[in-house]
C-alpha cells in the first residue's frame, strides 16, 4: 500500500480533529501499547501536544480494555490512563494489515511499542526494517531487560522490575525484609523516561535530520531512580540497605501516628526547627534531653526518639498537627490516603484533577498532568478513545483512503 | 571520560539555579543528552556539596547530581550579581529552578520578571506543590512530598495499620520522579522554541507527579470505579506475591493465574501441601487464609534456597520470580553489563568510578557521562563570554 494525499474535495467534518496547541503540536506518535508502561508514554506525550495514535484490534486489545468491566469502551483502568489518545483498529496477523501500519508509519514522527520482545522483529516492524520505508523515524522499544542481551528475551511485571533494579532492596522497615514500593510502582515510571527520550531524540532530528532507535529497558527505569545511592555505593564501598525512614541529615525524619489511624510526615534539618517541634508537641523535657541535643544525638539514639515522638503525636489529627508544625517553621504534611487525596479542595482547584469528556457519562474526573504551561497550554479534553473511535481521522484525513477502499477493509476485517 | 558522541541536545544552552535534587536532577537528564547546562551556585557552594555521604571529602551526591555541568558561582541577592546572571540568561534557551517564590522574588527570577525580560526563554520551575501554593507549602521536603502524593502512606504493600508510612528508596525519590517531568516537559517546550523562537513558563509541581504516577489505580478512585478509603492496602492487588528471604538474600514472587501457579507448584517438585490448593485458586479462591498458607509453605521452601540459581530455574519454569537485587549485585549482573548500563570513568578526586547510567539506550546520540561535577566557579568566564 502506498501513501496518498487526502482528495482535495472530501468531508472531513467527522474526522477532522481540534488544534489542542501545546509544545509538541505537529508531532506525530503511533503506538503499539499494552497495560501501563507503554500507554503511559503516549499519554505523557499526548498530554504535551503531540497527536498519538494507538493501534488496537479486536483481537489484539489492549488488555487494560478487560479489566475491572465487560464494555472494552468504558474500562475503567484504560479510562484512567489514555486520555487524549486517538484509536485506530488495524488487524496486524494479516498482511494488508502490517503495510496499513507501514504506510501509516512514513508520516509518523515517532513509533512507540512496549510489546513482548521479538514480536516486532517477527512483524517486520523491527527498527532497521522501519528505518528502510521511513529513515529519520524515532522508534522506542520499551522492554523489561531492553530488546536485547543476554535476559532480553525476559518479560516481567512492575513489581519484577522494581526487585531487579536495586530499588525494592532499600524500600523496608527497618530490621525487616525489604518489601519494596506498593506493588503498583513502576510502570509509568519507566513510561515517563520513554517519553522523555522521544523528545530528547526529536531534538537530534531537528538538528540533524537523523532518527534513531531507543532501546527502553524498565529495569534501568526504575534504577536510575537510585542512582546516587549506587554512585555512593561503588565511590565509598558501602553497600545501602533498605532504612525504613532514616535520614543521615535530619532527624526526626519519617512518618509519625496520629489520632484514627493517620500519619503525619516530619523532616527536621537544624536545632531552630527542633526546638519548634518540641515546642509544638509540648514537648519541653525533650527539648532540654541531653539524648537529643544534637543531630548526632538524635541519630545515635533514634529508637528512642521515635517512641518518644510518637507518643506525643497519637493523640494529634494528622492534618491539624501538620499544619500546626508548619506554621511554627517545621516541614509537615499528613501522609496522604486514597480518600484524603481524592477530596483534597486544594488539588482539585489546582487541576491536579481534571474533568475529561466521557461517552457514558458526559464528563470524567482524571489525574491532570504535573505541567501547566503558558502562554500555550496543551488543551486536556478528551477522555480515553472508544475502540476505533478515530479510524475515519486515521485512515482518511492522515492516509487518504477513499470510503469504499476503508469499508472494503473493514468487511474483510483488516481494519477490525 | 568514556563519552564522545554529541548529545541529542547539543548547541541548547540551559541556566540552572536550582538547588535541591529535584532541580539538580533536572539539570543532570539535560546535560546527560547533550545540552550545556551551567550551574549557578551561591558562593560558598550548591547545598548538595554539603550533603553526604563523602568520600576523600567530597560530596558523592553531588558529583552524582551534577555531571557534565559546568559551574558559576553568584550571589543573587546582589542586584550587581543578578545583572551578571540576567547577561547569561541574554544568550540561554531555558532556565531551570526549584525555589520557592519568596526566593525567585529577591533574586528576580520570578516567572513574570523572567518572561517580561527574556521572552525567548524556557523558564521551569519544580516546586513541592507547584506555583500559587501557600508559602509555608513550597519549603516542604521529600518525606513530605512522597507522603502529600500518597506513595508513602501505600508503602510498601500490605502495609501494617502500626508500620509507618515509607520515605521510598534512598533519600530523593520523589525529587527524581519530578525531574523526569520537569526534564520531559522543558525538552517538549525548547523543541517549540526552535521551531516557533517563543518561551515558556512551566510550572511543575511535584506532589502532581506522584498523583499522576498512580493514575491508573488513583484515576479509577477519582471516576468512582473503586473505592477511595483511609486503607493503607487502597493500592494494592492482593494475592500472595511478596519478598521472601532465602539463604543469600531475598526473592520477589508475583504471582496472579492458575498457569503461574502449576508452574511454581512444578518448581517445588510438587510438594504435598501443594494439593491443598485448588489448581485456580488465585483466580477463584485467593482469600487471605489461603495467602497465608501458601506463604508459610513457601517460605519455608525457598528459604533453603540460593536468590540467583532459583529465580533462573523459576524463569525457564515460567514463574515470575526474580531475586532482589542489591547494589552490590547489579554492576556484575550479566544484563547490566551487556548494555553498559553503568559508565566506567576516572573521577578527579575519587579516581576510577562507575557512575549509573540512563535507561534508555540512544543509537544515535547515547546519553552519558562526558565530564565530572564542576569544581565551584571553575566557568566563571562563562559570565563575560
Amino acid at each position: 500500500m502506498t501513501r496518498r494525499p487526502p482528495p482535495a474535495l472530501f468531508d472531513q467534518t467527522s474526522s477532522e480533529l481540534p488544534d489542542r496547541g501545546g509544545p509538541l503540536k505537529g508531532v506525530r506518535v503511533v503506538e503499539l501499547t499494552k497495560v501501563w508502561a507503554g500507554p503511559y508514554a503516549g499519554k505523557m506525550l499526548a498530554h504535551l501536544g503531540a497527536e498519538v495514535i494507538k493501534i488496537e484490534s479486536r483481537s489484539n486489545l489492549d488488555e487494560m480494555r478487560a479489566y475491572g468491566g465487560v464494555d472494552i469502551d468504558a474500562a475503567p483502568y484504560f479510562l484512567s490512563i489514555n486520555q487524549e489518545i486517538l484509536s485506530a483498529q488495524i488487524n496486524l496477523k494479516t498482511a494488508e494489515g502490517l503495510d496499513l501500519l507501514k504506510s501509516l508509519l512514513t508520516g509518523a514522527d515517532i513509533f512507540i511499542d512496549n510489546i513482548r520482545p521479538g514480536a516486532l522483529e517477527r512483524s517486520g516492524l523491527d527498527y532497521d526494517s522501519l528505518k528502510r520505508i521511513k529513515p529519520d523515524l524515532i522508534q522506542c522499544s520499551i522492554k523489561m531487560w531492553g530488546s536485547e542481551g543476554p535476559l532480553g528475551y525476559q518479560t516481567g511485571y512492575a513489581p519484577c522490575f522494581a526487585a531487579l533494579s536495586g530499588l525494592t532492596a532499600l524500600v523496608g522497615h527497618d530490621g525487616e525484609a525489604p518489601k519494596g514500593m506498593n506493588i503498583r510502582y513502576g510502570d509509568s515510571t519507566a513510561g515517563a523516561l520513554a517519553a522523555l527520550a522521544c523528545i530528547a531524540a526529536l531534538h537530534h532530528r531537528e538538528s540533524t535530520g537523523e532518527g534513531q532507535f531507543i532501546d527502553l529497558s524498565a529495569v534501568e527505569a526504575m534504577t536510575s531512580l537510585v542512582g546516587d545511592s549506587l554512585f555512593a555505593a561503588n565511590v565509598t564501598g558501602v553497600v545501602p540497605q533498605a532504612d525504613g525512614n532514616r535520614h543521615p541529615d535530619m532527624c526526626p525524619h519519617g512518618a509519625y501516628p496520629c489520632a484514627d489511624q493517620g500519619w503525619t510526615s516530619i523532616a527536621i534539618a537544624n536545632e531552630a526547627e527542633w526546638q519548634a517541634l518540641c515546642t509544638v508537641l509540648r514537648a519541653q523535657p525533650l527539648a532540654a534531653d541531653e539524648r537529643f541535643s544534637s543531630l548526632a544525638a538524635r541519630l545515635a539514639n533514634r529508637t528512642a526518639l521515635e517512641a518518644e515522638i510518637a507518643a506525643r503525636t497519637i493523640s494529634h489529627d494528622a492534618a491539624e498537627l501538620a499544619e500546626k508544625l508548619r506554621k511554627a517553621g517545621v516541614a509537615a504534611y499528613p501522609c496522604m490516603s486514597s480518600l484524603d487525596l481524592t477530596t483534597n479542595a486544594f488539588l482539585w482547584q489546582r487541576e491536579a484533577f481534571r474533568m475529561v469528556s466521557d461517552d457514558n457519562a458526559g464528563s470524567r474526573p482524571v489525574i491532570g498532568p504535573s505541567w501547566r504551561m503558558n502562554p500555550d497550554p496543551p488543551l486536556l479534553n478528551n477522555g480515553a478513545p472508544r475502540l476505533g473511535e478515530h479510524n475515519a481521522h486515521v485512515f482518511r484525513t492522515i492516509m487518504g483512503l477513499r470510503e469504499d477502499e476503508m469499508n472494503d477493509l473493514i468487511a474483510r476485517k483488516v481494519i477490525d | 571520560m568514556t563519552q564522545t558522541t554529541a548529545g541529542a541536545l547539543a548547541g541548547l544552552l540551559i541556566v540552572e539555579t536550582a538547588e535541591r535534587p529535584a532541580g539538580e536532577y533536572t539539570g543532570k537528564l539535560l546535560a546527560d543528552l547533550g545540552a550545556q547546562v551551567i550551574k549557578v551556585e551561591c558562593p560558598k557552594g550548591a547545598p548538595t556539596r554539603h550533603m553526604g555521604p563523602y568520600h576523600k571529602g567530597e560530596s558523592t551526591l553531588f558529583a552524582y547530581l551534577n555531571t557534565n555541568k559546568q559551574s558559576v558561582a553568584l550571589d543573587l541577592e546582589d542586584t550587581g550579581e543578578q545583572a551578571l546572571l540576567d547577561r547569561l540568561l541574554a544568550r540561554a534557551h531555558g532556565l531551570v529552578d526549584d525555589h520557592s517564590e519568596a526566593w525567585t522574588q529577591r533574586s528576580g527570577l520570578s516567572p513574570g520578571h523572567v518572561a517580561r525580560r527574556h521572552p525567548h526563554l524556557v523558564h521551569t520551575i519544580v516546586t513541592p506543590f507547584g506555583q500559587g501554593a501557600p508559602r509555608d507549602l513550597q519549603v516542604l521536603r521529600s518525606v513530605n512530598v512522597i507522603n502529600a502524593g500518597g506513595w508513602g502512606y501505600h508503602s510498601p504493600s500490605e502495609a501494617p495499620p502500626d508500620k509507618p508510612p515509607l520515605k521510598g528508596a534512598g533519600r530523593f525519590l520523589p525529587d527524581y520522579e519530578a525531574g523526569i517531568d520537569a526534564a520531559m516537559a522543558t525538552m517538549a517546550s525548547l523543541l517549540r522554541l526552535r521551531r516557533c523562537g517563543k518561551g515558556q513558563f512551566i510550572d511543575i509541581s511535584e506532589v502532581e507527579v506522584q498523583l499522576n504516577r498512580a493514575d491508573a489505580v488513583l484515576g479509577r478512585m477519582l471516576a468512582g470505579e473503586a473505592d477511595p478509603s483511609a486503607a493503607r492496602t487502597a493500592y494494592d492487588m492482593g494475592g500472595p506475591g511478596t519478598s521472601f528471604a532465602c539463604i543469600d538474600g531475598h526473592v520477589f514472587l508475583f504471582m496472579t493465574t492458575s498457569l503461574h501457579w502449576k508452574a511454581l507448584c512444578g518448581l517445588m517438585g510438587d510438594p504435598d501441601w501443594s494439593r491443598n490448593f485448588r489448581q485456580d485458586w488465585l483466580e477463584f479462591d485467593c482469600t487471605p487464609a489461603n495467602v497465608a498458607a501458601f506463604r508459610q509453605n513457601f517460605a519455608s521452601w525457598i528459604a533453603l534456597r540460593h536468590k540467583h540459581a532459583v529465580t533462573v530455574a523459576a524463569q525457564k519454569a515460567g514463574v515470575a520470580m526474580v531475586p532482589i537485587n542489591t547494589a552490590a549485585d547489579l554492576p556484575v549482573h550479566e544484563q547490566f553489563v551487556h548494555r553498559a548500563f553503568f559508565q566506567p570513568a576516572d573521577h578527579p578526586t575519587f579516581g576510577p568510578v562507575a557512575y549509573p547510567g540512563a535507561c534508555y539506550r540512544m543509537s544515535a546520540t547515547p546519553a552519558g557521562v562526558r565530564a565530572p561535577a564542576p569544581a565551584l566557579g571553575a566557568d566563571q568566564g562563562e559570565l563575560s563570554a
